[in-house]
Formats: structure tokens, C-alpha cells, sequence
């Protein structure tokens, strides 16, 4: 979400903090998902004050089958940059798909999207990371 | 290039497809990508999401933030699972398991001191709650000495009352057919204002051979209880208007 771990800590540490002292005065949060929602909450907020993408309109190219050789030589800091620099509520969507712990309902609820927002923001994401993979690493050199 | 014929909605959903199989955990998701499934399109994307899922799972967590998850899960399943119990049909359904449940359990309960000829004996405890004096032919003597009235006059074979009964001093008695043209002979007694019936034991559908059971068995039905024995292929039942622990006194030393 934020594509720089220092700041990560930050969010999850001012989580846990919020958490503690709800649950110190007997107000432990009913909702399963709360500690996500606060910590996406305080991600979007901490995002607001440090520098920002350019909103751009990006290419987007098809799925491959030679796509996830190409992901393999990724370097993970790429890909946290590449999805930390994704307009919101892309951004969210992606981050909470491929942490790969949600069902598509869950996602929905803390993302607060319809299915069809979500489809389209996943699709795109998918097209226009593969579109950014053959500009960094083209199949050529994947291969 | 293999491609297949999805509704939007079936696109919509095949385009959200967790990347593990343990997510899908909604129907409608199941079925698109079932039908999904067959096409090259779903195939690469679904490749594409899951080295990029690898990926994601090598971000090293700082230590200090890591020991915080070591043993818990990351999300908490049980919230979805009381939402399915809220589910209308989920609900509807675990109710009438439960009734059917309930229905069995109860039919377990009433019948789980059943024996060869319970529901004949719970048949004329009914007879036995509708019938009045007047019915019966009248005959003082002692009930013992029936049996032989029985065969002389009905031709009924090991109609004899039971020793533990056979002193008890008769008002009357009569022989009629029950439902199953079975001959059936009853009794009415001083004592307690009990009745006594004779009746066929219930026989194998197959070898026609007289079902045995031993000992002494109690059936109710509707505030009458019947203490039942079996002896010679015949039922002999005492019959009175109260509980088991009316009879019991009477059959204490032989019941099994």
C-alpha cells in the first residue's frame, strides 16, 4: 500500500496502538476485519502528505503465458513501488488480492467496492503491470 | 486459443478468482470458475496471479511485527461462518433437520421398549379405554379358569391368563375380532377394575412362526398401561386405567 516498509511499520504499529486502547476500555471491535480497515484508512491518510504519482494513463497489454517468468525475476521492492504508485482504489484492490488471504466478498467490504469496480480494477492492474514487465523486462530477455 | 461463453456476471466474478482454491467459498464464484476454467484466457491469468502471489508472500516482515502473527491467522474465519448461519436457507434447513431430528429422537424414545405385538397390545389399550360393562357377557369366577371356557366354547388354543393373574375374580368376558380378523378375548376383573386380552402373538411374515420375547413388557397408550407376556404363540396383557408402577407390584417377582 505504501511501498516503503518504514512508513508500513508506522501504520501497523499506530493499529495495533488504536486496538489496544479500544480493547483497554471494553470497546473491542466487533468487526473480524477492523484492524485491516484502520490500517488501509491510516495508509490512504499517511499517502495523502508523502510524494504521489502522477496519475497517468498507462498501457495495458494482454496476459501471456510466458508472464510468470517474467514475474519470477521481479525484484519484490519493484512490485510493492509498482502497486504503492497505483491510483486508489486500484491500489487497494490489488494490494488486498494479492496479499491472497481474502475472498472476493471480503475484498468488496474493505475495499468498498461493487464486484464490478473490483473486476475492472483487477483486469486493468493485470494488463498494465504486464504492459510495464515487457517495457522493464521484455520476454526476449525473460526467455 | 481456447475460449468459452461466459455471462457478464460470470466475467465479473472468473475476473476476481481468488488465487488460492480455499477462498472460493461462494457458489456463484465456484461456478465461473468452473466455466472458466476451460479457457486459455483464465489459464494465464490465473498463472499471472499466482507469481505474483508468490512474490508478494517473499516481502520480508520485520521481526518485531512478525512474532505479533505467529500463531493466530491473519483473518479470522468465524465471522463468515455465522453469516451462513444467518443465511435464510442455511437457517431453514438446520431447522427441519432439526424437527426430523426431533421426530426421530421421539419415535426412538416411544418405541425403544418395543417388542413382537406392541402395537396390537397399544391397539387394545384402546379397545380397553371404550369398553363398557355391558359389552361383556357377564361371568363370576375366578380369571384362571377362562382358558378353558375359551377353548370349549371358541375353540381358542393356549388362551390361558397368566398364573400371576389367574385369582383375580372375573365380572365378565367376551372373544371378538380385531381389525386383522385376529381373535382376541377379554376379560374384566374386580380388581382395579383391570382387563385382561388374549390375543395372537405377532407372527414372522415369512415362516408364519409366533415371534417370541421373554419376561414381562409394558406398553401405554393414552393413560392406559398394559403389562404383556408371550407364551405358546398367545399374548396375554393385564390392562388398567393408570401407570407402570400400578402394574408392577403384580407381575414385581417374574418380570425380567
Amino acid at each position: 500500500m505504501l511501498g516503503d516498509p518504514r512508513r508500513a511499520q508506522e501504520v501497523f504499529q499506530a493499529t495495533l496502538r488504536e486496538a489496544t486502547l479500544l480493547c483497554a476500555n471494553g470497546e473491542t471491535p466487533s468487526d473480524p476485519f477492523w484492524f485491516f480497515r484502520d490500517a488501509r484508512w491510516r495508509c490512504l491518510e499517511t499517502s495523502e502528505h508523502g510524494l504521489r504519482a502522477e496519475d497517468v494513463e498507462l498501457q495495458k497489454h494482454d496476459l501471456p503465458p510466458s508472464a510468470p517468468a517474467q514475474i519470477e525475476r521481479l525484484d519484490v521492492n519493484q512490485l510493492a513501488t509498482w502497486i504503492s504508485a497505483a491510483p486508489e482504489p486500484q491500489r487497494t484492490a490489488l494490494a488486498l488480492f494479492y496479499l491472497d488471504e481474502f475472498n472476493h466478498r471480503e475484498i468488496l467490504s474493505l475495499a468498498e467496492l461493487r464486484i464490478g469496480e473490483l473486476s475492472r480494477l483487477l483486469a486493468d492492474g493485470r494488463r498494465q503491470l504486464q504492459a510495464w514487465l515487457d517495457a522493464t523486462l521484455p520476454q526476449e530477455e525473460a526467455k | 486459443m481456447k475460449s468459452v461463453r461466459l455471462s457478464r456476471r460470470q466475467r465479473l466474478l472468473a475476473s476476481c478468482a481468488p488465487i488460492r482454491e480455499e477462498l472460493i467459498n461462494d457458489r456463484s464464484m465456484r461456478a465461473a470458475v468452473f466455466c472458466a476454467r476451460a479457457s486459455d484466457e483464465f489459464a494465464n491469468q490465473q498463472s499471472f496471479d499466482r507469481a505474483v502471489a508468490t512474490l508478494v508472500r517473499s516481502v520480508p516482515v520485520p521481526p518485531e511485527i512478525g512474532e505479533w502473527f505467529s500463531s493466530e491467522n491473519l483473518v479470522p474465519r468465524s465471522k463468515w461462518k455465522w453469516k451462513m448461519a444467518q443465511n435464510p436457507a442455511v437457517l431453514a434447513v438446520a431447522i427441519a433437520l432439526a424437527v426430523i431430528a426431533g421426530v426421530f429422537v421421539l419415535q426412538f424414545l416411544e418405541h425403544r421398549h418395543d417388542f413382537p405385538g406392541a402395537e396390537a397390545a397399544r391397539k387394545l389399550l384402546m379397545v380397553a379405554a371404550s369398553t363398557r360393562s355391558v359389552l361383556l357377557d357377564p361371568v363370576r369366577t375366578d380369571a384362571g379358569a377362562l382358558g378353558d371356557l375359551f377353548f370349549m366354547k371358541h375353540q381358542l388354543e393356549h388362551y390361558d391368563v397368566a398364573p400371576e393373574f389367574a385369582d383375580f375374580r372375573t365380572l365378565g368376558c367376551r372373544v371378538f375380532d380385531d381389525e386383522e380378523r385376529h381373535r382376541v378375548a377379554q376379560i374384566w376383573v374386580i380388581e382395579k377394575g383391570m382387563q385382561f386380552f388374549l390375543f395372537p402373538a405377532e407372527r414372522n411374515a415369512k415362516t408364519g412362526a409366533a415371534l417370541e420375547f421373554s419376561g414381562w413388557r409394558y406398553v401405554e397408550q393414552e393413560g392406559w398401561t398394559g403389562v404383556v407376556q408371550e407364551r405358546n404363540g398367545v399374548c396375554f396383557m393385564a390392562a388398567l386405567h393408570g401407570r407402570e408402577k400400578d402394574l408392577a407390584p403384580y407381575v414385581s417377582k417374574t418380570k425380567e
